[in-house]
């Protein structure tokens, strides 16, 4: 597994926590006030750049000590490219839950903290599969 | 004229061995890309820039026609 993969593993395993703490803390947002469900994202969103930086230095000590080689981390022209086609795809993705979003809120005229709650799960979604866009590409 | 895409080829694999059996990892240093893209360059499934073509052939000591080329 090259180090290109191993970082972007390390981005999904951040989103699956985040999104994890986050379902387990909404239970009851429908009783929730918004700003009980801000803090809780707020949070969420804190706890996701927490995992992506113990479990990068995490999944790199593993690494090492398993190949016993430090690989560098060296950027270059592809790597931007596959950075620009992962931005496209997360921005498509966002573009499309929102307004997907919108609609239904509007026509089944659902409680505000719902649509919160949506919108930023379909930011963790589009990280997701721009992740796994990346990954694809990275093969 | 044509819309056509063109397949680039190189020979940068071949090169690799005829210089000293150069590494993926020493071509990509001498560049300054990673190794991956060495390796996505020589499977044709990635077609670097100009510039960059330039780099490898230079690398190399060879003219860029010599290392990528249509087929």
């Amino acid at each position: 597994m090259n180090i290109k993969i191993r970082n972007t593993l390390t981005e999904i395993i951040s989103v699956a926590i985040a999104i994890t703490w986050i379902y387990s803390k909404l239970n009851a947002a429908a009783n929730m006030s918004i700003a009980s469900i801000a803090q809780v994202l707020v949070q969420g969103i804190g706890i996701s750049i927490l995992a992506a930086i113990f479990s990068a230095i995490a999944i790199h000590i593993v690494s090492a000590i398993i190949t016993k080689s430090k690989e560098k981390n060296v950027v270059d022209e592809r790597d931007n490219i596959i950075e620009f086609y992962a931005l496209r795809l997360s921005n498509v993705i966002f573009g499309i839950s929102l307004l997907i979003i919108l609609a239904l809120l509007g026509w089944f005229n659902l409680p505000i903290n719902f649509g919160i709650i949506a919108i930023t799960l379909s930011v963790f979604l589009a990280s997701i599969c721009s992740t796994f866009l990346k990954i694809y590409l990275y093969k | 004229m044509a819309k056509k895409k063109i397949h680039i080829e190189n020979t940068v694999r071949r090169l690799r061995f005829n210089n000293n059996e150069m590494t993926q990892l020493e071509l990509a240093d001498l560049v300054g890309i990673s190794r991956q893209t060495v390796v996505a360059i020589e499977k044709y499934k990635y077609t670097p820039s100009l510039e960059l073509a330039f780099k490898i052939a230079l690398a190399f000591n060879k003219e860029i026609q010599e290392v990528f080329f249509i087929n």
